[in-house]
C-alpha cells in the first residue's frame, strides 16, 4: 500500500493498543491489548487546556514529517509485518503489495476530481436553478452554492455511479437519476452545515462568513429547511421508493449524530465507540447511502449495493477522522473554518480520545483513518476495473493526505 | 431511574399537558368550537392530540424537554411554543391532523382505483392516511419550533442572558430537525413518491411564506390587484399549503382521481385562508386591504374575505358524498368563519 501519508504513523510497538481500539470499533479482529494511561489532555473547553493540546499537536506534526521522510526513502513495505505484533486480517502482505505496485503509476489512477469534472461542472448552477425563488431566500441559497465548495460528495457519487454502471452493464454513461443524486447529496450536506453553524455559533465556513452571522439565525435555519425540502422533492421525483427510504435514513442519522454530540459517556471504551458511531452518523452515513442509492438506480444487485455502501461508509469515516486531526493541528487560514473549534466546544474527537489514553492522539487517529481507507479499497476492488474505480481508490489517498 | 420509568414519567406529564380537554380557549365561540372538535374526534376514532405523542416520548425529545426547563424565565420563543401546545392560541389552527382524517373519511374508499387499494379501514380511514395526518402535525410543529429561533444580534438584555438564548436556539434547531427527520421517515414509509413530493414541497412553501412576510414590498408602488394577490399567495404559502397538500395527499393515498384530489386541496386552502382572514382582520396592515375589498371585487369587507373563502371551502365539499365526516368538515368552516 503506497504510504505518502504526511500525517500518518509509524508502526510502533504501540500497535497493541491500536488493535485494542480497533476491536472496540468492531471492525477488526485484533487482540484486545492493555491500554496505558499517561496523563492525557482534558476534554474540557477552557483555553488553557486548548492551547496546551494544540502545542503538543504541533510537535507531533513535526515528528510525523520525519516519519514521512523515512517512509518515502525506504522500502518500508517489507518491514511492515515485523513491526506489527498483532497482524489484523487486513494487513495481509500479498494484497497490500499488489495495491502498492499498482499505485506507483499515476497514469493508471486518474485524479478523481478531473475524472468527475465533466459531470459536475454545472452542478452548482443546476442546484441554484432548483432553488430559484425570490427575495432573501435566493441570496442565501446562492451564497453556499457559489461553486467554490469541494463537491467531495457529488464527486464520489458520480464516480461510484459510473463504476457500478460499468460493473453491471458495461456502460460508463451516467444516468440522469444518478446525476440528480449528486445534486441531492450536496444539497442535504449544505443544509446540515447551515444548521450546524447555528448550533455551534460558528462565524466562518469555507473561508466566508457564515449565513447565520449575515442574515441571522432564524433565516439561516429556515433556509436550511428550504434546501432540505427541495432536495426531498428532487428525491421523490426519482420515483424510487428504496432510494427515498435510504436517503431519509441518512437524514435521520445526521440529526441523531448531532444529538449524540450532546451526550457523553463515562467509560473510556464506550466513549470511543460512541465517537465512532457519531462519526458514522454525522458524516459517513450520507456518503454511504448515496453510494448505495446510485447503485440501486443503476439496477445493480444487492452485492454491488453492499460494496458501494461499504466503500462510502469507510471512506466517510476516514474523511471525518482526518478532519478531526486537521481541526486539531492545522491553522484556521488553511482550513477556512474555525479550528480547535471542536476542542473549544468540548467535543471529544479522535485525537483527543486517543490522547487520553496515549500521548500521540494524532498519530493513532491517522492510523485508524488509514485502516478505514484500506477497507474501502478492499471493497471497491471487488468491482470490475475501470478508470472510475481506480479514481475512487486514489481518492482514499487524497483523503489521508489532504491538509484542507 | 430506568429508561422505561423515565419514559413513563415524562410521558404522563406530556400527555397531561397535551390533553385536549385543557386546550380550547378559542376566544370567539368556545362552546361550538369545542363541540365541533370533540365530534370530529369521535368520528375519526381517537383524540388527535395524542398523535405526535409517540415522537414526543422519544429519548431525544425527552432530553430536550428536560433541558428546555432551564429556559423558563427567559424570553426565548421556545418556551412559548411549548406552552402553545397546552393552551391553544387563537392564532394557531391546531387541527391539521384532524382535518386530514375527516377528509379521508369523507372521501371514503376510491371507486375509480384500479386495482383497488388493499388495506384495512379503521373508522373508515386507511392506516397510511392516519400516518399522513400525523406527519402533517409533525411538520407543522417542527416549523413552529424553527420559527421561534432568535437572532442573536437583535437581542437585548431583557431577553435573558446570551448564553441562555444561544442554548435555546440550539434546542430549537435540534428538536425541529428531529421532528422533520421523523416526518421524512414517515413519508418514506408511505411508499408513495408522489405524496412524498407533495408534502415535501409544502415545507418549502412554509419557508417561502415566512420570507414573504418579512419582506413586504413597498405598498405605494403596488397596485390593488397585486396587493390582494400577494396576500392570498403569501398567506397560502405560510398557512394554507401544508393543509391543502396534505388533504390532497390523503386522497392520493386512497387512489382517488384528480377531481377528488383537487377538491380536497381546495378545501384545505380556502379553510386556512378563511381562518387567517378572520384572525388578521383587526391588524393595521389590512387597512389598505379593506379599501381594496370595499372597492368591490366581489367581496365587500374584510369579514366577507373570510366568508368568501369559507364559501369556497364549502363549495369544494360538494363533490363528497353526504356523511357525518363531511358535515363535520362543514361545521369546522362555520366555526372558523363565525363572528
Amino acid at each position: 500500500m503506497a504510504l505518502p501519508l504526511s500525517r500518518c504513523c509509524a508502526w510502533k510497538g504501540r500497535s497493541v493498543f491500536a488493535s485494542g481500539a480497533l476491536s472496540a470499533c468492531g471492525m477488526f479482529n485484533g487482540r484486545r491489548g492493555r491500554q496505558t494511561h499517561p496523563a492525557g489532555f482534558l476534554l474540557g473547553g477552557d483555553s488553557g487546556a486548548g492551547t496546551r493540546s494544540v502545542c503538543h499537536g504541533r510537535a507531533l506534526v513535526k515528528e510525523q514529517h520525519l516519519y514521512r521522510k523515512i517512509y518515502l526513502n525506504t522500502t518500508v513495505y517489507k518491514k511492515q509485518n515485523s513491526l506489527l505484533r498483532t497482524p489484523s486480517r487486513l494487513m495481509c502482505t500479498t494484497r497490500t503489495k499488489c495495491c502498492c505496485n499498482q499505485m506507483h503509476s499515476d497514469k493508471q489512477y486518474k485524479d478523481p476530481y478531473t475524472l468527475a469534472q465533466k459531470d459536475l461542472k454545472n452542478l452548482y448552477d443546476e442546484i441554484k436553478q432548483q432553488l430559484a425563488v425570490s427575495s432573501d431566500l435566493k441570496e442565501i441559497c446562492d451564497y453556499y452554492f457559489d461553486g467554490k465548495g469541494k463537491a467531495f460528495r457529488p464527486m464520489i457519487v458520480v464516480l461510484m455511479a459510473k463504476a457500478c454502471n460499468l460493473h453491471h452493464s458495461n456502460s460508463r454513461e451516467l444516468l440522469k437519476s444518478q446525476h440528480s443524486v449528486g445534486m441531492i447529496v450536496e444539497m442535504i450536506h449544505t443544509a446540515s452545515l447551515v444548521h450546524d453553524d447555528v448550533i455551534d455559533g460558528s462565524d466562518t465556513r469555507r473561508g466566508k462568513i457564515t449565513v447565520n452571522k449575515i442574515w441571522g439565525e432564524r433565516k439561516a435555519i429556515l433556509a436550511g429547511d428550504f434546501v432540505l425540502s427541495t432536495a426531498s422533492v428532487a428525491l421523490a421525483r426519482l420515483g424510487n421508493n428504496s432510494v427515498v427510504s435510504i436517503f431519509t435514513q441518512a437524514i435521520e442519522d445526521l440529526v441523531r449524530g448531532e444529538f449524540m454530540q450532546l451526550g457523553s459517556k463515562e467509560n473510556e471504551n464506550e466513549r470511543f465507540v460512541h465517537y465512532l458511531e457519531k462519526t458514522f452518523k454525522k458524516t459517513a452515513s450520507l456518503i454511504a447511502n448515496s453510494c448505495k442509492a446510485v447503485s440501486i438506480l443503476g439496477n445493480c444487485g444487492p452485492d454491488v449495493q453492499e460494496i458501494a455502501y461499504q466503500y462510502g461508509r469507510n471512506i466517510g469515516i476516514a474523511f471525518q477522522l482526518v478532519d478531526d486531526v486537521l481541526d486539531f493541528t492545522s491553522s484556521a487560514n488553511q482550513l477556512g473554518k474555525p479550528t480547535a473549534a471542536d476542542l473549544k466546544l468540548g467535543l471529544a474527537t479522535g485525537p483527543v480520545l486517543f490522547a487520553c489514553q496515549q500521548s500521540d492522539g494524532v498519530q493513532q487517529t491517522c492510523y485508524l483513518a488509514h485502516q478505514y481507507c484500506q477497507e474501502a479499497i478492499r471493497q471497491i476492488s471487488m468491482l470490475h476495473s475501470s478508470p472510475e474505480r481506480d479514481a475512487l481508490i486514489r481518492l482514499t489517498e487524497i483523503v489521508l493526505t489532504r491538509n484542507k | 431511574m430506568s429508561l422505561t420509568l423515565r419514559r413513563m414519567k415524562y410521558g404522563t406529564a406530556l400527555a397531561g399537558a397535551f390533553c385536549r380537554s385543557q386546550i380550547l380557549h378559542s376566544s370567539s365561540s368556545p362552546s361550538s368550537w369545542a363541540k365541533v372538535v370533540s365530534e370530529a374526534e369521535k368520528i375519526v376514532g381517537y383524540p388527535t392530540s395524542f398523535m405526535s405523542l409517540r415522537c414526543l416520548l422519544s429519548d431525544e425529545l425527552s432530553n430536550i424537554a428536560l433541558q428546555v426547563r432551564k429556559l423558563v424565565g427567559t424570553k426565548h420563543p421556545l418556551i412559548s411554543t411549548a406552552r402553545g401546545f397546552v393552551y391553544d392560541s387563537k392564532n394557531n389552527l391546531q387541527l391539521r391532523g384532524l382535518v386530514v382524517l375527516l377528509m379521508s373519511k369523507a372521501a371514503g374508499p376510491s371507486k375509480t382505483a384500479d386495482p383497488p387499494l388493499e388495506g384495512d379501514l379503521v373508522s373508515g380511514i386507511y392506516s397510511s392516511q392516519r400516518n399522513l395526518a400525523e406527519i402533517t402535525e409533525l411538520i407543522h410543529t417542527a416549523f413552529l419550533v424553527h420559527r421561534g429561533i432568535v437572532n442573536i444580534m437583535e437581542l437585548t438584555s431583557s431577553h435573558g442572558s446570551l448564553k441562555d438564548m444561544q442554548f435555546g436556539n440550539k434546542m430549537a434547531v435540534l428538536s425541529g430537525d428531529f421532528l422533520l427527520a421523523n416526518a421524512s421517515i414517515g413519508l418514506a414509509q408511505l411508499q408513495n413518491t408522489k405524496v412524498v413530493e407533495l408534502v415535501s414541497s409544502a415545507i418549502g412553501d412554509l419557508v417561502q411564506g415566512v420570507y414573504y412576510e418579512n419582506s413586504r414590498t413597498d405598498e405605494e408602488k403596488v397596485t390593488d390587484d397585486i396587493l390582494m394577490i400577494n396576500w392570498e399567495e403569501q398567506t397560502f404559502l405560510s398557512h394554507g399549503a401544508l393543509l391543502a397538500k396534505s388533504c390532497q395527499g390523503a386522497m392520493q393515498l386512497a387512489k382517488h382521481d384528480c377531481e377528488v384530489q383537487e377538491m380536497a386541496f381546495q378545501y384545505g386552502k380556502h379553510m386556512s385562508l378563511a381562518h387567517k382572514a378572520k384572525v388578521n382582520g383587526n391588524q393595521a396592515d389590512y387597512a389598505k386591504l379593506h379599501r381594496i375589498i370595499k372597492a368591490g371585487k366581489g367581496v365587500s369587507s374584510s369579514l366577507d374575505l373570510c366568508h368568501y373563502h369559507g364559501n369556497q371551502a364549502l363549495e369544494a365539499l360538494r363533490c363528497f358524498p353526504t356523511s357525518e365526516a363531511r358535515s363535520t368538515l362543514e361545521n369546522i368552516v362555520y366555526a372558523v368563519t363565525k363572528f
